[in-house]
């Protein structure tokens, strides 16, 4: 195909999106709503992915020792953590003595009557000790469960249970993002390939004559392609911005309650690194259902 | 040339458009097609231009065979092919010129050739003073000249219509008539389809007669159906 027919049929194309300019809108307008919330929820899905690595990362091992552990004991444990620390396996740890457990509790319990009896002789020393990878959890608590001063019963464990509930919470955003995708997406290039079957009926004249002159299906189909193209991308621009916009409220709502709950590790990432890479992906999507759409309507109602 | 070698054509619904056909059109002949309404005169084009591919037999047009043919060379057959139809079938937004120009754009030729090969076209139609009105501003007459203008501007070796001169006055028919025979005399193979007496009697064209589908008779300097 020369490139003045390539311009003649595209501009066709471009003169369609306009004059059909109610259901054009209509599609644009559900490729929008498709993007946008695919974008949202991919961003969303994203955050929870890289702040489960941050969590990670902070996972503590908490290990209480009896209260009437010995000496020996005591150093029977240290001895293990820190040939442990020798061989990398642990980062860092972190000793809570009697005196400072029983400082941290009279902070916590401000009732006088409870704490009345209890002395720095009541309270279970403690470790707190970061691993420099987290898989490396199961055996270091096996190891320690053995040894005779820890309390086994419950003094030994993590924070387990609130990385479990996040890989939920993650795997179920990514069934959530497959059902949108496929609903969403299967709603536009509807449209779009309703849209084009207008304009197909509103060129049959055209078309007509351009089969009886003997153009190529490819000239016939060209116009509608475009079309299609148009309405993806236009739909995928908008879509983008609104997104932008969305997201940067999310942050800052989400970000300043999280900071309110006390978690300061836990945080919405900025828009901007991802901002290219997001514009792609929309555009790409747009494109691609919107192609779809007009493949399909070009299929059925133009017999080419 | 056209060839029809025991040609049928059933319709998906049953119905009959043409039986057992067998003949030959050579190049350069002028032939008019006629029988009563429903004889499948419109079937009988429509196997040549391949709007319709006949169901046993076989057509053969300027070397292409239209039983069976790849959908890729449907194209080309059309483009040795000059189409006109009883309703014109122009395009309202463009003016004449336009609307020649867009068969010469649709089959890829240069600007050069579109801007000499036009106004030849729009002359030899006697259109050239008003390649610049739209469709709804010319008379039928004037309307049915452009569309013969747009299905000779590629240079078809066969000009194909189908009632032409059908929403004409005679004396309008009359001249539609006679710009094919001029056509024809430049070479060019004609096939018209029509339900006009009069032209036909007047002309001593070879006459081929449908009737139900079938080949009634087929004469050199024939004449419309002929009373016995
Ligand atoms: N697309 C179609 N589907 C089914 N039957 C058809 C179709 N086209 C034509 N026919 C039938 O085939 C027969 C021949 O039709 P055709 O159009 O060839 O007749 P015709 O001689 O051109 O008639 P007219 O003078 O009215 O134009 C008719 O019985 C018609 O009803
Ligand atoms: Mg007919």
């Amino acid at each position: 195909m020369k490139i003045r027919t390539l311009r003649l049929l595209a501009k066709e194309g471009v003169s369609n999106v306009y004059k059909n300019k109610l259901m054009s809108t209509a599609s644009i307008f559900t490729v929008i709503v498709t993007l946008f919330f695919l974008g949202i929820v991919l961003l969303l899905a994203v955050n929870i992915t890289s702040n489960i690595e941050v969590m990670k990362r902070d996972l503590d091992i908490t290990v209480f020792l009896n209260v009437d552990a010995t000496d020996f004991e005591r150093e029977e444990v240290t001895a293990y953590i820190e040939s442990q620390k020798k061989d990398g396996i642990v980062s860092q740890y972190r000793i809570e003595t009697k005196e400072e457990a029983f400082e941290n509790i009279k902070k916590e319990i401000k009732n006088e009557a409870l704490l009345k009896g209890l002395t720095a002789e009541n309270m279970p020393m403690s470790y707190y000790i970061k691993l420099n990878n987290p898989a490396d959890s199961d055996k270091v608590i096996s190891d320690l469960s053995k040894f005779s001063g820890v309390n086994t019963e419950y003094g030994i464990g993590y924070n387990k249970d609130r990385l479990e509930r996040l890989e939920g919470i993650l795997k179920a955003f990514n069934y959530v993002l497959v059902t949108l995708l496929v609903v969403l997406s299967t709603v536009a290039i509807f449209l779009i390939s309703n849209t084009i079957r207008l304009t197909v009926f509103a060129r049959r004249r055209e078309i007509e004559i351009m089969k009886y002159v003997g153009a190529l299906d490819n000239f016939i189909r060209l116009p509608f392609i475009v079309e299609g193209l148009l309405i993806g991308f236009f739909g995928a621009v908008i879509a983008y911005l609104l997104t932008y916009q969305a997201y940067e409220w999310i942050q800052h709502v989400l970000n300043s309650i999280l900071l309110n709950l006390g978690y300061t590790t836990l945080r919405l990432m900025e828009f901007y690194p991802v901002a290219l890479r997001l514009f792609i992906i929309y555009s790409v999507f747009g494109v691609v259902i919107g192609a779809i759409g007009s493949l399909l309507s070009v299929r059925k109602h133009l017999n080419v | 040339m056209i060839k029809f070698v025991d040609a049928t054509k059933v319709y998906s619904n049953g119905v009959v458009g043409l039986k057992n056909v067998t003949l030959t059109i050579e190049k350069g002949e002028f032939v008019f097609v006629i029988g009563a309404s429903g004889a499948g005169k419109s079937t009988f084009l429509k196997l040549i231009m391949h709007e319709e591919a006949p169901t046993e037999g076989e057509v053969y047009v300027n070397g292409y065979s239209i039983h069976n043919m790849p959908r890729s060379e449907i194209p080309y057959l059309r483009r040795s092919l000059g189409v006109v139809f009883q309703d014109f079938r122009l395009l309202p937004n463009k003016t004449a010129y336009e609307n020649v120009a867009f068969a010469m754009q649709m089959v890829e030729a240069s600007p050069r050739e579109i801007r000499r090969q036009i106004p030849l076209a729009l002359g030899l139609v006697g259109l050239s003073k008003k390649a610049k009105a739209y469709p709804n501003q010319l008379s039928g007459g004037e309307q049915q000249r452009v569309v013969l203008a747009r299905a000779l501007v590629n240079n078809p070796s066969v000009l194909i219509a189908d009632e032409p001169t059908g929403n004409l006055d005679p004396k309008t028919s009359m001249e539609i008539m006679n710009l094919f025979e001029e056509i024809n005399q430049r070479g060019t193979t004609v096939i018209v389809a029509t339900h006009e007496k009069d032209i036909v009697d007047k002309m001593k064209k070879r006459v081929i007669i449908l009737e139900q589908g079938e080949v009634k008779s087929d004469e050199q300097k024939g004449h419309y159906i002929n009373e016995d």
